[in-house]
């Protein structure tokens, strides 16, 4: 290390020493120190380690979280950013107040790393691997269309070209450029690859890339994601290395599945996680971490799940999800479908920079379907809580079950009133965060995060 | 009589990156408050596009991609789009949709496409940078207020037989420089207002139905049915 690399260090370090014991914090602001002093603190800090990076639009945070989870079965004391702090500068705290790997062993590192940072941080780092869960239409003000977006990650692979790209088979995206790298792809085979359908309207990423036609569909698993084959050009879904071969149960909380054939089961629902579960799953056998094994680090999980926790709030089960764009919102649209419960609906919409300052994506979101579950009850509130209920209104809810409430002191009030012990919160991330904050305030949720 | 409104989502599959779907569903939101059955259907690029078979045309804003691939289908539905619009039918284009009904758009990488020339403007592109924001403008014919969301790179200049869908109030616009936003040609709006313009401006919803309304049905008096339907505006 350089003197300047290692004052630079010393300083990040303390900063978050003292962050961390003495304000409570500390996930960004000692990297910002470290880098302000040696922009190349990355670069020092990362020779230490085997990096991994995960990153794609959606399922970032929970796909590095389960890896980190599979690899902890061969490995000890792995590096990862899990405050989901993914740009240059969380991940240099990230490094920063790890402990140091034994000298002369390499350590190994799980980055999530956000689309536009994995350029950046490949400048410094050098990884082994690269994840990519999918790309989808997101915050449209922030990085513009998927394939600018894909671009951003490819910038930052072509700085790696050793580094294996383990992507998910079923998003054509990722199929669509020649890429140096060795590639392996996951993806779901469930279902006999007989049909020919098309992607719902609405959906992104359905042209090939090769002639420009539609693509068509053996089968879908959701969105533009599944078995696909242009009829024009035959660019078709890559061969798989990591199946998932059956689905056997979905419910909000519960997710049975197999993958090439061994029974798995996570604390989670949503098919969106057992992507996630998938691409861990891939990660661990590429490295030789057994079937058994990977199966006892998925039953580790429960922790894991951050941004879908149940809190009680006087007696309720409420559960908080976070929603950022429609396919993301489709897919827990989705999960509600599995509830055999009746339970109470909360659409909690701000559109702070966090959140995405556009609201036009709610109406690409099936909110149809929420009038034929069995909600007893539908709240709509947060900043731009006249969009959310007018977009439900639209969607059939009936006015005699929906409340509208802007303020989100008060939607906690009203929660512990519902008709029902299920509550499903559905929040953009601003409103997700005041929401656990008031919670926190309050004590239904304890500790940080 | 049971009235209907049959949409056409041109290209719906690809040209929808913005909720443009938002429209067609506050279309039936307030139909079905008055009786009347909204049916919509895509039609995209390997579909013909027929006027007599539509009564109301959504043509949303895409990816520049996609917009590439509709601009080489698009001269196959030229004819049938212009009279489609000559009828007075109302025709909704979204973004890409409205720079693609225009004379030419150059796109974000600077390649100048044709448009299929049933309006009169063109659309230049400004460099490294976009426009994106909240936007309110007001319409000089009727004095309503109009309130939405724009993002995009390219610049639009009206013909000189169009008028604007309004004055700019806050925001960009076409252009950022005459403070004009959209154009109207016959019953046909090109607006830069992101996807739901229809979801957010009730008056401007309970308007672009009627003309589809009075145009599919000229003999029956509308003033009843009017009466009834009461917009929302957010």
């Amino acid at each position: 290390m350089t003197l300047r690399s290692e004052l630079a260090t010393l300083a990040g370090r303390s900063s978050y020493w003292f962050l961390h014991n003495f304000m409570g914090g500390g996930s960004s602001l000692p990297g910002k120190i470290t880098t302000a002093i040696d922009p190349d603190v990355l670069q020092e800090i990362g020779k230490n380690y085997e990096v991994i990076i995960v990153s794609g639009t959606n399922g970032k945070t929970l796909t590095t979280a389960l890896v980190v989870q599979v690899l902890k079965e061969k490995y000890d004391n792995i590096v990862t950013n899990k405050t989901g702090s993914n740009m240059v500068q969380g991940i240099t705290s990230t490094f920063l107040e790890a402990k140091r790997p034994t000298k002369g062993k390499k350590g190994i590192a799980v980055l999530e790393v956000d689309e536009a940072n994995v350029k950046p941080i490949v400048e410094k780092i050098k990884p082994k691997m690269f994840i990519l869960t999918n790309i989808f239409r997101d915050q449209l003000d922030r990085y513009g269309e998927i394939y600018t977006t894909y671009q951003k990650i490819l910038d930052g692979i072509k700085l790696a070209p050793d580094a294996v790209v383990l992507a998910n088979g079923d998003e054509p995206i990722f199929h669509s450029k020649e890429l140096p790298n060795p590639q392996v792809y996951y993806g779901f085979s469930n279902e006999p690859a007989t049909g020919d359908m098309k992607a719902a309207p609405n959906t992104d990423g359905i042209l090939c890339p090769v002639c420009q036609h539609l693509l068509h569909y053996h089968y879908i698993v959701y969105a533009n994601l599944g078995d696909y084959f242009c009829p024009n050009c035959g660019f078709q879904r890559p061969d798989l290395r990591f199946k998932v071969t059956d689905v056997s149960e979905r419910t909000p909380k519960d997710s049975k599945f197999a993958i090439d054939d061994n029974q798995y089961e996570i604390g989670v629902g949503g098919t969106y996680n057992i992507y996630n579960a998938l691409a861990a799953y891939a990660v661990g056998r590429e490295v030789g971490i057994q079937p058994d094994q990977i199966r006892h680090a998925f039953e580790n999980n429960q922790r894991l799940f951050g941004r879908q926790e149940e809190i009680n709030v006087e007696g309720k089960d409420v559960s908080i999800i976070l929603v950022k764009n429609p396919v993301g919102t489709n897919q827990v649209i989705d999960l509600l479908a599995t509830e055999p419960d009746s339970f109470s609906f909360v659409g909690l919409l701000n559109a702070e920079y966090a959140d995405g300052i556009d609201t036009s994506w709610i109406w690409d979101g099936e909110f149809e379907r929420l009038p034929d579950m069995d909600i007893k009850q539908f709240e709509t509130g947060g900043k731009r809580y006249k969009d959310i209920t007018f977009r439900l209104k639209v969607a059939g809810v009936p006015d005699d079950k929906h409340t509208i409430q802007p303020d989100l002191g008060q939607v906690i009030e009203d929660i512990k009133h519902m008709p029902t012990q299920k509550v499903y919160i559905l929040a953009t991330y601003t409103a997700m965060m005041e929401m656990r904050a008031r919670l926190m305030k309050q004590g239904y949720i304890k500790g940080g995060k | 009589m049971t009235m209907n409104i049959r949409v056409a989502h041109l290209y719906g599959d690809l040209m929808n990156t913005y909720g443009d779907i938002g429209n067609i569903l506050t279309l039936r939101f307030y139909a079905k408050q008055i009786g009347v059955e909204v049916t919509d259907q895509i039609v995209s690029l390997e579909d013909d596009f027929k006027a007599d078979d539509f009564d109301f045309a959504v043509f949303g804003g895409g990816q520049d991609f996609e917009q590439m691939v509709v601009a080489k289908d698009l001269p196959n539905k030229k004819d049938e789009i212009i009279k489609f619009i000559e009828q007075n039918k109302p025709l909704i284009a979204v973004c890409g949709g409205y720079q693609m009904l225009g004379k030419y758009y150059v796109d974000a990488s600077g390649r100048k496409l044709p448009g299929i020339s049933a309006m009169n403007h063109y659309t230049e592109q400004q460099h490294e940078h976009r426009f994106i924001g909240n936007i309110e403008i007001q319409n000089e014919a009727t004095g309503q207020k109009y309130h939405g969301f724009e993002n995009h790179q390219g610049i639009t200049f009206l013909g000189d037989d169009e008028h604007a869908l309004g004055k700019v109030l806050k925001g960009y616009g076409n252009n950022g420089e005459d403070h004009t936003e959209g154009a109207v040609h016959k019953n046909t709006i090109g607006t830069y207002f992101h996807g739901p313009i229809m979801a957010r401006n009730g008056n401007f919803s309970k308007q672009m139905m009627f003309e589809a309304l009075e145009n599919k049905y000229p003999d029956y008096d509308f003033t009843d049915l009017k009466a009834k339907v009461k917009p929302e505006s957010y």
